[in-house]
């Protein structure tokens, strides 16, 4: 029988203790260097397009990268709430730092949605009428019409699909997560202070409410952010894939964090193997859902054999280059994955779980910029990577989110200290 | 000699956070459990009210033998079936029934993966009533075949005449795979699960034919420590297995309709929503077997009104999910442009069978927001009716996504409406005859509840559990 | 007790009982410090940390089904892969059989078999390994035979030290497991005597098994051997029907004649036999011709069309569809709706249904001749891929000519066709024709006029196509 340990935190250090405070201007540094040099690279990419569309396309990647993993640790937090659950209290601070950083995102959101106030079509093809054309040729010939003579689809999409509806549901997306991340934050730092237990009992009566405003927020910015790109395409299954594998991002973004502060001497004593452990299973549990969701998807469109459908697969697979792409997405989403992390010793062992976490992560960049870059020259089928273009984007694009963490996490604690259920996480065993 | 407590309810739903509230009361330990789950075992008769229940279920099994048996001699013309209502009731049935069957092992397996204690006491009834259920739902598409008689026609059995094997690329078969590989998985995870509790029965057994009997079943159980430690971890891998199988059952029934290009059927969300669907169903039919269960058995100390609201959040929360899949549905019906879609979703809601579809709505997405009152989720009377409606709401479910998109094809010239006939609507009544029988005998004769298992998680000692 | 039973029965262990898990653990473990190794616990439940407590290793179960399931994964899609694709083999060769488009081998659709075969032997794997490592079912134990052990599946928790550690003897374990605080201590003892399976269960046994395998021999014995007997039909399966079936001989009776003298098995109805609610006595309602009309005044065409609708014809009197043609007589044909029908909006409208159901594929949603069916065939026409006669457009002059073209007429065309256009009386009830009818004519006043490009490409295509017909029914065309 093992010793059952107070509920009380021992680490030395919980917060970052100023380390953001030095880490943050290099990260932006990194930030701006890297979009900027993704951007002028980008004007020497050959792969079909401008400059400007080649750059709002690798960007939009990274920005649906980093969005997901706070929607993913968003997610963590209502649920840990909804169920009650003690063994994760204390890893739940960090999901709640992650998910309050979707906010500030909203901010790099500007650099796509402006351009699509000004009418431009970048990445998003509807923003200028023709889209619904086979060729460029025919394209130009239905701009040339007038609005009453486009085609039906055109006109019935353009309902939804237009940039002003489109800027107001992006805007409150961001306005709701800000307000779902803010709320979980803030209550649970008062908590820190108060150790009130009505506090949890609040979170707790308004996770299942805010999970269904979730559901719905998830449920459409997947439809609009990535799903329009192919305005003819269209799957009911999308938002479910998008949210798999947000979820397993974040699951993984967790355990990373945690391995990376106890590494550097914060909350060593709160967060044991068996928390890992913990979140490793989950991790596996959300690698083969997103198989599964992954699977199902592409099976029933590859059954049915409906134009209307395949189109978006047949791109994506029989095209050169993108077929080797969706190739390593499925071995390197599932199937790798699925074997590394399958064992009790693989998930109870740190180092191997933070690689099996990295590679994950990359799959799952790989898997958005799947989804996304494909829809760049929708007429020519080019393979669009490039990594002079898109890696320094991606590092880019992560160090000014790792900045925005450093930014919302400031000297806070790293784990909740007063939680009525800090004991059970602290006493957590697998058994 | 433990004391049994009366039983009574006592409120144990709220929950103070840092401390959980107790899944066992009345003061029981170990012996009480035993004796409490052994008693109306070891009664020399069953309650009355379980013969009437019996004799009930006994006729109803016998309307569903007779209909079996005239389907068999006249042939599947005696369904309401038509053109183009090729599959009408009998695979709504199925797919009803093989919904509800998602429960036990849900509850066996992915409640038992996140550690959800209070599985314990719902389990082995759960998981005997997805057994029954996987029963009544193989009964449907097995007389659909038309000649049962050369059912293993469907199974890869090298034949010299026939020089034919099933088409592998066929959803029909995958079906027939994914329902005898989950009732067989089912059987063997129930029966692995109940061994030690037949054990407790065997050793308390007074008759010859019942010590022979559990004797057997127990397979000599002795409770070692070194079969313990490889039964948990056996049991640990079922439910790993256990859980990709459910989600795939429902999954591989509703590939049936969505690899189809029928608009309605031909949706790529139909799997997961498929499994939120059963998972709803299967509680609300939980719920329902096992409130009437536990005042009959004097169960309260055990399966407590904490069990019972848990599972009314769960069935809560997949009905919301199903009530989401009805709109991403509608949207994208809309979004796409397509307008045989667009017809197909108008017609669902406003078309012939505009009934059914609200039926359905009504009792999916509006009747479950009750369990949004405590006490609504809390009243055990109550919450038996909201789970007979939403049991009543996922048939009709079935119902219109089957009738509805066959009726309503792509040419106008071959539209037609489907009326079932008295043989389907017997079948179905029947079905629950045979749900039912099974049931009743499963209470009388093995462990309703899993003793083991209720006893590993109860605080002992010191433990600071 | 210990010396009477020591030649009929055999030391095994000792068995301690203690009443909860904290003392059965706490006693596990100074067992295993003060040596033990051969011993083992019971309890009704898994105690959490027995397991290092007995010194317990973790068992291989998991690796053996991973192994299971990996072969499995390869067994599933090799199956699917010889039963769907694989038709060379001499015994037992596959079905390939192109279906619904999907190649032979389809990965994709092969997985969900695949998957379920994988979760079925990896469960089968769990299950049976687990109680094969267990040494499970082990009906006799020594164990079982004390009262006390009954505890063991209830509430009371055991700890046995068996005789066969080195560490053991008999007084000094007794007493060490008094230290550690043992309830009650017991012998466990083997029954020497009572070690072999009564002899009826032997007997039972052994005819069991010889019953069962005389189906298997007697189908085999069976399955080597030629026999004049007719094969067993366990179900008739519809083998056998009191009927003929169609386009085969007459059957022959005993005397080696043919039943029916025309050797056909098939019959004719008697003649001037009408099947129930077929009867459609009213000509102007079901025929289009007028009442009064008098068929034997006039031409053989009209005759024979007549008496054809109610009465099966002669072989002998075949009519020439262009002699008949040529002597039609449009007087026969109603110029009004008949009686039965009252041609109002509603009607019409019913009539616009129906036309857009059945006719427009072929005709067009606004009569012009230019439906759907119509446009794909014309194209493979003027590839040379398909023979197609246009279909009419109803703005067509002659067609909207009510003197070449009556009422009448045109429901005659409905019922029974005309030129390369089928019948569709057998679909369309007659009042629903009618109603086509009312809304061709409707259609018609609209004036709307075949004045598109594509109608007139329709039209010269029609011109060639007639040219080649050898212009024999140039009469025909403005029928």
């Amino acid at each position: 029988m093992h010793e059952t340990r107070p509920a009380k935190i021992t680490s030395d250090v919980v917060t970052l203790n100023d380390g953001h405070l030095k880490a943050m201007p290099l990260l932006l540094g990194i930030g701006v260097i890297g979009l900027l040099a993704s951007f002028i690279l980008s004007m020497f990419s050959s792969a079909g397009g401008s400059a400007f569309e080649r750059f709002s396309f690798i960007y939009l990647v990274n920005f649906c990268f980093v969005l997901s993993i706070s929607l993913g640790c968003m997610f963590f937090v209502i649920i840990s709430h909804l169920t009650r659950a003690g063994w994760n209290v204390t890893v739940r601070r960090l999901a709640e730092l992650f998910a309050m950083c979707a906010f500030p995102l909203g901010i790099l959101f500007l650099v796509i949605l402006l351009p699509v106030l000004m009418g431009y079509d970048f990445v998003y093809p509807w923003n200028q009428s023709g889209w619904s054309a086979h060729s460029i040729e025919q394209a130009e010939q239905i701009a040339a019409l007038d609005a009453a003579a486009k085609p039906p689809i055109e006109q019935l999409k353009g309902a939804y699909l237009n940039p002003m509806f489109f800027s107001i549901r992006a805007i409150a997306y961001f306005l709701i997560w800000g307000a779902m991340g803010a709320f979980f934050l803030k209550t649970s730092l008062k908590q820190d202070d108060s150790g009130d237990v009505i506090l949890t009992k609040r979170m707790q009566a308004l996770s299942a409410p805010l999970l269904i405003l979730f559901a719905v927020t998830i449920v459409f910015s997947s439809f609009d952010f990535e799903m329009s790109l192919s305005p003819l395409w269209f799957s009911t299954m999308f938002p479910v894939y998008f949210f798999a594998g947000a979820f397993m991002s974040g699951l993984i973004t967790i355990t990373l964090t945690a391995m990376w502060l106890q590494k550097n001497g914060r909350v060593t004593d709160e967060i044991t193997t068996e928390h890992y452990h913990d979140l490793g299973k989950l991790t596996f549990g959300f690698v083969v859902f997103w198989g599964y969701i992954a699977f199902s998807q592409f099976l029933l469109i590859w059954y049915a054999n409906i134009p209307e459908e395949t189109f978006w697969y047949d791109y994506r697979i029989n095209t050169t280059g993108w077929g080797i792409w969706s190739l390593i997405l499925v071995v390197g989403h599932l199937f790798i994955p699925f074997l590394a992390i399958m064992g009790r010793t693989a998930r109870r062992n740190r180092t191997f779980l933070a690689g099996a976490g990295i590679f994950l992560l990359v799959m799952h960049w790989v898997d958005h910029y799947w989804l996304i870059m494909p829809q760049m020259d929708a007429y020519g089928h080019v393979f669009t990577f490039n990594p002079l273009v898109d890696i320094p984007c991606a590092v880019g694009m992560i160090a000014i989110y790792i900045a925005i963490f450093c930014f919302v996490a400031k000297n806070r604690p790293l784990v909740p200290l007063k939680d009525p259920r800090l004991g059970e996480a602290l006493n957590h065993a697998v058994h | 000699m433990a004391s049994v407590n009366p039983a009574i309810d006592i409120d144990n739903t709220n929950e103070e956070p840092g401390t959980r509230a107790p899944l066992v009361l009345g003061g029981l330990d170990y012996a009480g459990v035993t004796e409490t789950v052994c008693a109306p075992w070891e009664a020399e008769n069953p309650p009355k009210i379980w013969w009437l229940i019996l004799a009930a279920a006994l006729s109803l099994l016998l309307v569903l033998g007779g209909c079996v048996n005239h389907l068999l001699m006249k042939g599947v013309g005696v369904w309401g079936n038509n053109n183009p209502a090729y599959w009408g009731w009998p695979i709504v049935n199925f797919v009803f029934w093989v919904g509800i069957g998602h429960a036990g092992t849900l509850i066996s397996a992915i409640l038992f993966l996140f550690r959800q204690n209070w599985r314990t006491s719902i389990n082995r009834a759960a998981e005997a009533m997805t057994i029954f259920a996987v029963v009544c739902a193989g009964l449907f598409p097995g007389i659909h075949i038309g000649r049962v008689w050369v059912f293993y026609w469907l199974f890869p059995i090298p034949t010299e005449h026939l020089a034919m094997w099933p088409n592998f690329r066929s959803p029909l078969l995958w079906d027939v795979f994914a329902v005898s590989t989950y009732a067989t998985v089912s059987i063997l995870f129930w029966y692995m699960g109940m061994v030690p509790d037949i054990a407790t029965f065997r050793d308390r057994c007074k008759s010859k034919i019942g010590k022979i009997a559990y004797g057997i079943l127990s397979l000599g159980w002795t409770g070692s420590a070194r079969n313990w430690h490889r039964y948990e971890i056996a049991y640990t891998i079922l439910a790993a297995l256990a859980t990709p199988l459910v989600l795939s059952v429902h999954t591989i029934v509703s590939f049936d309709f969505a690899v189809s290009q029928l608009p309605g059927w031909h949706t790529t969300i139909f799997p997961p929503y498929f499994v939120a669907g059963a998972i709803f169903s299967g509680f609300a039919a939980v719920v329902t077997l096992l409130v009437p269960a536990r005042a009959l058995y004097g169960l309260q100390n055990l399966i407590t009104l904490r069990h019972l609201e848990n599972m009314n959040k769960i069935i809560m929360a997949t009905g919301m999910m199903v009530g989401t899949a009805y709109g991403i549905e509608f949207f994208i019906a809309w979004y796409s442009g397509v307008p045989n879609e667009q017809f197909a979703f108008i017609n669902r809601a406003f078309g012939n069978f505009w009934w059914a579809y609200w039926i359905m709505v009504t009792c999916n997405v509006v009747i479950p927001q009750l369990f949004w009152f405590k006490w609504c989720r809390t009243t055990p009377w109550f919450m038996v009716i909201v789970c007979i409606f939403v049991n009543i709401g996922m048939w009709f479910e079935r119902f219109v996504i089957t009738i509805t998109s066959l009726c309503r094809d792509f040419i106008p010239s071959s539209w037609a409406y489907f009326h079932p006939t008295g043989i389907d609507i017997m079948m179905l009544i029947g079905s629950f005859g045979l749900f039912t029988t099974l049931f009743l005998l499963f209470c009388r004769f093995l462990p309703v509840i899993a003793m083991a298992e209720v006893k590993s998680i109860m605080p002992h000692g010191d433990d600071h559990h | 007790m210990a010396d009477k039973n020591d030649k009929d029965s055999k030391l095994v262990g000792l068995l301690a009982q203690f009443d909860d898990p904290d003392s059965l653990i706490s006693a596990c473990n100074e067992a295993r410090l003060a040596g033990y190794k051969a011993m083992d616990a019971y309890s009704p439940f898994p105690v959490h940390g027995i397991d290092p407590a007995i010194g317990i290793q973790r068992s291989l179960l998991p690796f053996l089904v991973f192994c299971v399931g990996f072969g499995a994964c390869f067994a599933g899609l090799g199956m699917q892969y010889y039963t769907n694709a694989a038709d060379w083999s001499p015994i037992f060769p596959g079905y390939a059989f192109k279906i619904s488009g999907k190649p032979l081998f389809s990965f994709p659709a092969n997985i969900p078999v695949t998957f379920e075969i994988i979760v079925l032997s990896s469960a089968f794997a769990t299950f049976l390994g687990m109680w094969g490592l267990n040494k499970l079912p082990m009906f006799s134990n020594p164990l079982h035979r004390i009262s006390r052990f009954k505890r063991a599946t209830n509430d009371k928790f055991f700890l046995m030290i068996e005789t066969k550690d080195e560490n053991f003897n008999r007084s000094e374990t007794e007493s060490q497991l008094n230290q550690w605080g043992a309830v009650a201590i017991e012998e466990c003892r083997q029954d020497l005597t009572d070690n072999q399976l009564p002899s009826w269960v032997r007997l039972v046994g052994l005819l069991g098994v010889f019953l069962l395998m005389l189906p298997p021999v007697m189908i085999f014995r069976n399955m080597g051997m030629t026999s004049r007997s007719p094969r067993l039909h366990v179900v008739p399966d519809m083998d056998w029907q009191h009927k003929e079936k169609t386009q085969v001989l007459s059957p022959v009776m005993e005397n080696g004649e043919y039943l029916f003298t025309d050797e056909r098995a098939m019959r004719k109805p008697v003649d001037g036999s009408i099947a129930r609610g077929q009867l459609e006595v009213d000509s102007e309602m079901y025929r289009g011709v007028k009442k009064d009309y008098k068929a034997a005044a006039n031409s053989a065409k009209t005759n024979a069309r007549l008496v054809s609708a109610s009465i099966e014809d002669k072989e002998d009197a075949p009519v020439e569809p262009d002699q008949a043609d040529q002597a039609e007589d449009v007087s026969m044909w109603m110029t009004q709706f008949p009686e039965g029908v009252t041609v109002d909006q509603a009607f019409v409208e019913r009539g616009q249904q129906r036309f857009n159901i059945y006719c427009s594929a072929c005709h067009g949603y606004d009569g012009n001749g230019n439906g759907l069916v119509n446009q794909r065939a014309m194209a493979l026409g003027a590839n040379g891929q398909a023979q197609w006669t246009a279909a009419k457009s109803m703005h067509d002059a002659t067609v909207k000519d009510d003197s070449k073209n009556p009422l009448g007429r045109i429901f005659d065309t409905i019922t029974n066709g005309r030129n390369t256009m089928g019948p569709y009386g057998a679909q369309i009830p007659a009042e629903d024709r009618w109603a086509i009818v009312a809304y061709v004519k409707a259609l018609q006043e609209t004036g709307i006029q075949p004045a598109t490009a594509s109608t007139e490409t329709d039209g010269a295509d029609e011109e060639k196509q007639t040219d080649a017909d050898g212009g024999s029914d140039k009469e025909e065309k403005t029928s």
